[in-house]
């Protein structure tokens, strides 16, 4: 499939007030395919806006390309391309109605009364806003803006929508249902989606992938359980969800932790880390190898479902452990062995930036 | 004592000093002026206690033909004063409207500094101000042995006692008020409503009068009121820059005060002065309420 939206080696540096250089883009390179929903996942200051911003025109790159489907636009100003954006405060026109907002893209591109009209209408059954029209702005509450935003943004039949942080403004029951919704009219339009979030919770639920950004690269770019499974390196491991990091030294034909423990993988010898998610650590051995970690529960904390459980192992340091217990909530102060399966186990090489 | 009769006695307790104030020092003197209006002026100034109404007109075209054939020096006075207020409001504006974008995108520091500069002549006396243009502009004024020095023209040219000289004092006195009502509604513009509209495909043009115009409006038309108001009745700025060829309606009303000592004529001249001034805040409610539907 041909890349939709095509960044290559993004630049982009800041001057200072104080008169230094802020590297925000630090070569990035990457492909949208159509109808892709990719989502830029990263710290705050990471280069996230600003590479939305360089996609949408409002930034320009000191080096490096964007191309979507097929012309490069680079240096073509934000009004002539195809792409439009949900901005983070929604942006919306205040003097004007729900209605002129939503058919702005339609009214400047000179289309008809009617068209317009038909267009408007359409797209605000689509966002969940008919017969909200006639209203202006600032009558509607911070969820209906939200919907007006998007209905804006995409009345003109963009190749590619961008949206910055869109969610974030809203509750958290608001923002879930939100999540679905913008996901089902991603998939209804078809279109390319890039998403800036930085809660890590959306950005698993909702990406076909998802590129976790740093110090303004990429640290990783998958798809949403690979990148939580099997990431790439230890920045992305432990950004993404809560995980254990155990040293490992290897002789080639297994790995041994440092209180002795082994297990079997191929690997050239070296040094490593292992990768254990708290939810794959339990109470009951597994049938099979296992690696086993005993200690004293420093901590615990309910979720609902689950007990998380902060484990103090000696020799391991701190293990943090999800475990189901059937009612009888584990104790602080007690001691606890958890066994985790020894095959499938994701090792992060030490080289890995 | 009734809770309401306490309630009554405490509004009036808290609005009766500012009501009275109002109803002595500003409606008191407009009253009078109304009636003066109607009278007859004595013969050695003040008033004469018989109703008239040939004040008006004198100045409407039913003079006493007695004394006087109607002549519509009135009239036309008054209108070149509603056309130099008028040209004085654009040019405040075509000013302010650039200087006020420019300034709210400074860094605070520097941005606090500006609107002190641009109210900075409000600490120097009036008169002074005035005098340093009429150095500037007279014939052997800087101005033209400037334009004279570099080429541009071999005989001085006639700026002083000309509307140009007026416009450009009374734009130079009021500015001020143009843009502070202008700059409040322009920094409160959102940066990211320009770039959504150039996002949606608006070129700079479409996005100034879409977006950004629509947006400070209400500040333009505050702005323009306020220069309005005090350039139309203005009688300072004609007599320094304008001398006795451009006179304006202010200065016709000070004659009739000072010189002609002819009372209830100054009065009437006034009076078309306020009911201008009337008519014009009466058309602005009705923008006003128009625009909020
Ligand atoms: N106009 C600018 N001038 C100077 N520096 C800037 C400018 N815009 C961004 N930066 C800097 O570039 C870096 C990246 O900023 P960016 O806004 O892209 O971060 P972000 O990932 O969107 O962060 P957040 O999650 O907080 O929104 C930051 O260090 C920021 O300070
Ligand atoms: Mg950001």
């Amino acid at each position: 499939m041909p890349a939709h939206l095509e960044i290559i080696g993004a630049r982009k540096a800041f001057r200072t007030p104080e008169g230094g250089t802020m590297t925000a883009l630090d070569g990035i390179s990457l492909k949208l395919a159509s109808a892709e929903f990719l989502t830029l996942l990263g710290p705050s200051g990471c280069g996230k806006t600003t590479l939305l911003r360089t996609i949408s025109g409002f930034e320009t790159l000191d080096d490096g390309d964007i191309v979507i489907d097929g012309v490069a636009v680079t240096q073509m100003p934000a009004h002539k391309r195809p792409v439009n954006t949900v901005f983070q405060r929604y942006a919306l026109f205040n003097h004007m109605s729900v209605a002129r907002n939503v058919g702005y893209a339609l009214e400047i591109a000179g289309k008809s009364k009617r068209e317009i009209t038909a267009r408007v209408g359409e797209m605000l059954e689509l966002v969940g806003l008919s017969g909200m029209g006639k209203r202006s702005v600032s009558q509607l509450s911070g969820g209906q803006q939200q919907r007006v935003a998007l209905a804006r943004a995409l009345a003109g039949k963009p190749k590619l929508l961008l949206l910055d942080e869109p969610l974030s403004a809203l509750d958290k029951n608001l923002r879930q249902k939100m999540q679905q919704e913008l996901k089902s009219i991603q998939r209804e339009l078809g279109i390319g989606f890039v998403f800036v979030t930085h809660d890590q919770e959306e950005a698993l639920t909702m990406s076909d992938r998802i590129a976790v950004l740093a110090h303004g690269r990429i640290q990783q770019i998958d798809a949403p359980s690979v990148l939580y499974q099997r990431p790439a390196n230890l920045f992305t491991a432990d950004f993404l969800g809560e995980s254990n990091l155990l040293p490992v030294t290897l002789d080639g034909m297994s790995a041994h932790l440092a209180d002795g423990q082994s297990f079997e993988v191929a690997r050239p010898s070296g040094k490593a880390t292992l990768l254990l998610r708290p939810e794959a650590l339990a109470v009951t051995p597994p049938a099979g190898p296992s690696l086993s970690f005993s200690g004293r529960i420093t901590q615990t904390y309910y979720s609902g479902k689950d007990h998380q459980i902060a484990l103090d192992t000696g020799q391991l340091g701190p293990l943090t452990a999800l475990i189901r217990t059937g009612g009888t909530p584990p104790e602080i102060g007690a001691t606890v062995t958890l066994h985790a399966p020894a095959h499938g186990l994701h090792l992060i090489d030490e080289t890995a930036a | 004592m009734s809770l309401a009769r306490r309630k009554f006695l405490q509004l009036l307790g808290l609005l009766g000093g500012p009501t009275l104030f109002l109803l002595v020092f500003f409606f008191g003197p407009l009253l009078i002026m109304v009636v003066y209006s109607f009278l007859t002026p004595g013969l050695y100034g003040g008033v004469d206690w018989i109703f008239s109404h040939l004040n008006y007109g004198r100045i409407l075209g039913w003079a006493d033909t007695r004394y006087e054939k109607f002549d519509p020096v009135f009239l036309s006075i008054f209108g070149r004063s509603l056309r130099l207020a008028a040209l004085t409001v654009i040019t405040s504006l075509l000013i302010s409207y650039p200087a006020a974008f420019w300034i709210s995108r400074m860094t605070p520091g520097r941005r606090d500094f500006a609107i002190f500069l641009v109210t900075l002549p409000f600490f120097v006396s009036l008169i002074v101000r005035l005098f340093a243009w009429v150095l500037i502009l007279r014939p052997t004024g800087f101005l033209n042995q400037g334009l004279m020095g570099v080429g541009l023209t071999a005989q001085p040219i006639e700026f002083l006692y000309t509307d140009f000289a007026v416009i450009l004092g009374m734009t130079y006195v009021f500015i001020p008020f143009m843009f502070l009502p202008l700059y409040g509604s322009i920094e409160k513009l959102d940066i990211a409503q320009i770039e959504a509209s150039a996002d949606l495909g608006a070129t700079r043009f479409q996005t100034f009068r879409k977006v950004v115009l629509p947006a400070t409006m209400p500040g333009i038309i505050g702005g323009a009121i306020i220069t309005f108001i005090p350039a139309l009745g203005n009688f300072i700025v004609p007599s320094v820059l304008g001398g006795a060829k451009v006179l304006m309606i202010g200065n016709l009303i000070e004659q009739q005060f000072l010189s002609a000592r002819n009372w209830p004529f100054g009065s009437a001249l006034a009076m078309l002065v306020m009911t201008a001034v009337l008519v014009l805040l009466v058309v602005q409610l009705r923008l006003a309420r128009h625009g909020e539907h």
